[in-house]
């Protein structure tokens, strides 16, 4: 079920921190470069486009400022998504405050990605792109850390904060969306 | 596109298409592939939505993202926590040397005021509940003195004499007695009920000794 590969991964992870902690700055360089770009689709994946990159910066900031305080009974992936789901929300409620703007909806989110349409993606990448921006926010958190990061569902749980059972459900209902929208065509 | 009835399955579609599933799993997945159309499909459209998304997100720069982290904070304690603590530790050390300091040099004038008031109340009260003794025995007796309202004898310098209103040689100059007999002196008036005065900062004790109901 995968689990020797996670278990690789987490003690690839731990013995990183340990370098860092030991005074090793590369090693905070390889933990950026395992995780980031994990990070940056969490984030894509919420609608977020032009802040990507400081909002994964500001991710890794604030989690090696408090790295004493990680705990290895999650991955440090699932750490990292959780502080990162966190300022997503954060920035979310600074927006609402300072601009009024309204919560991301998926609309708004369509929106987004077909910026980029037809200049980088083809249509059938675009239209699944589409359908899993149309899944409620938490359909599309629990979907993308399924399908593009392959957590299992108990990591899913803590992310989102929610129980194992709910993000089965909700993976399920989220795919069941997206074959829709793409049976519609 | 529809769903295949194997939820377990299913379930697992995810992690095989990660390439994390153990091998026994994962075998067990690319059988059940080979007779069921709608995993298949769902696997294709996993894959193009890893694609999808994958493709929408920026590229990470890594090395600046490194850059901005802060240096490592578990190291830095093991060396800089002697020097924190060592403030902390020495504070108290200036303190607890200070206290008596202070003590020791307000305590003389404090000795020296509280035997200027005993040596008059004692005079005083000799004076009243002996006004037929001489003067001369009062002088005999300059090298002990009874504190009225006390049964303490008090032991006090030969040289210390003085001479009262009435001929009674009571005492001499408090600069005459040495420290030790100043807090010899206090010691001894512990049984002298003793009031301290509202104002911290004044060496000037309030007696008030009972003898025989009167107040002094």
């Amino acid at each position: 079920m995968g689990v020797p590969h996670r278990e690789a991964d987490a003690t690839v992870d731990l013995a990183l921190i340990a370098r860092w902690q030991g005074g090793d700055q590369r090693a905070a360089s390889e933990i950026v470069e395992r995780h980031a770009q994990a990070l940056a689709r969490f984030a894509a994946s919420h609608g977020v486009r032009d802040a990507v990159d400081e909002l994964v910066q500001d991710t890794f900031v604030r989690a090696f400022g408090s790295l004493e305080s990680f705990r290895a009974d999650s991955s440090l992936r699932t750490w990292l998504f959780t502080i990162l789901k966190r300022l997503m929300l954060d920035r979310q409620r600074a927006e609402r405050r300072g601009r009024n703007a309204v919560e991301l909806e998926e609309d708004h989110a369509v929106q987004e990605f077909n910026a980029l349409d037809g200049m980088v993606a083809d249509e059938a990448l675009l239209r699944v792109r589409e359908a899993v921006a149309r899944l409620s926010p938490l359909q599309r958190e629990v979907f993308t850390l399924r399908v593009t990061e392959g957590l299992p569902y108990l990591e899913i749980a803590r992310i989102v904060e929610s129980t194992e059972g709910a993000c089965r459900v909700h993976y399920h209902n989220a795919m069941r969306a997206i074959k829709e929208y793409l049976s519609d065509d | 596109m529809t769903d295949c009835p194997n939820g377990l399955i299913r379930d697992q579609l995810p992690e095989y298409v990660h390439g994390v599933l153990a091998a026994d799993a994962a075998a067990r997945i690319d059988a059940h592939l080979d007779g069921c159309e709608d995993c298949r499909a769902e696997v294709a459209l996993l894959g193009k939505a890893r694609a999808a998304m994958a493709l929408f997100t920026p590229k990470m720069d890594v090395a600046s993202i490194a850059a901005a982290l802060p240096a490592p904070r578990v190291a830095a304690p093991r060396v800089a926590a002697p020097r924190v603590a060592a403030p902390r530790v020495a504070a108290p050390r200036v303190a607890a040397r200070r206290a008596p300091r202070r003590f020791a040099v307000s305590g003389v004038w404090q000795y020296a005021a509280a035997a200027a008031l005993v040596l008059a109340v004692g005079s005083s009260a000799l004076w009243l509940s002996a006004p037929e003794r001489s003067a001369q025995r009062v002088a005999d007796s300059s090298s002990t003195a009874t504190v009225p309202g006390t049964a303490a004898a008090l032991p006090m310098n030969a040289a210390v004499v003085a001479q009262s209103e009435n001929g009674m040689t009571f005492g001499g100059g408090l600069s005459d007695l040495s420290l030790n007999d100043l807090q010899s002196l206090l010691g001894q008036m512990d049984s002298v009920r003793t009031l301290p005065s509202s104002d911290p900062s004044s060496m000037t004790p309030v007696l008030t000794v009972n003898e025989g109901g009167k107040s002094l």
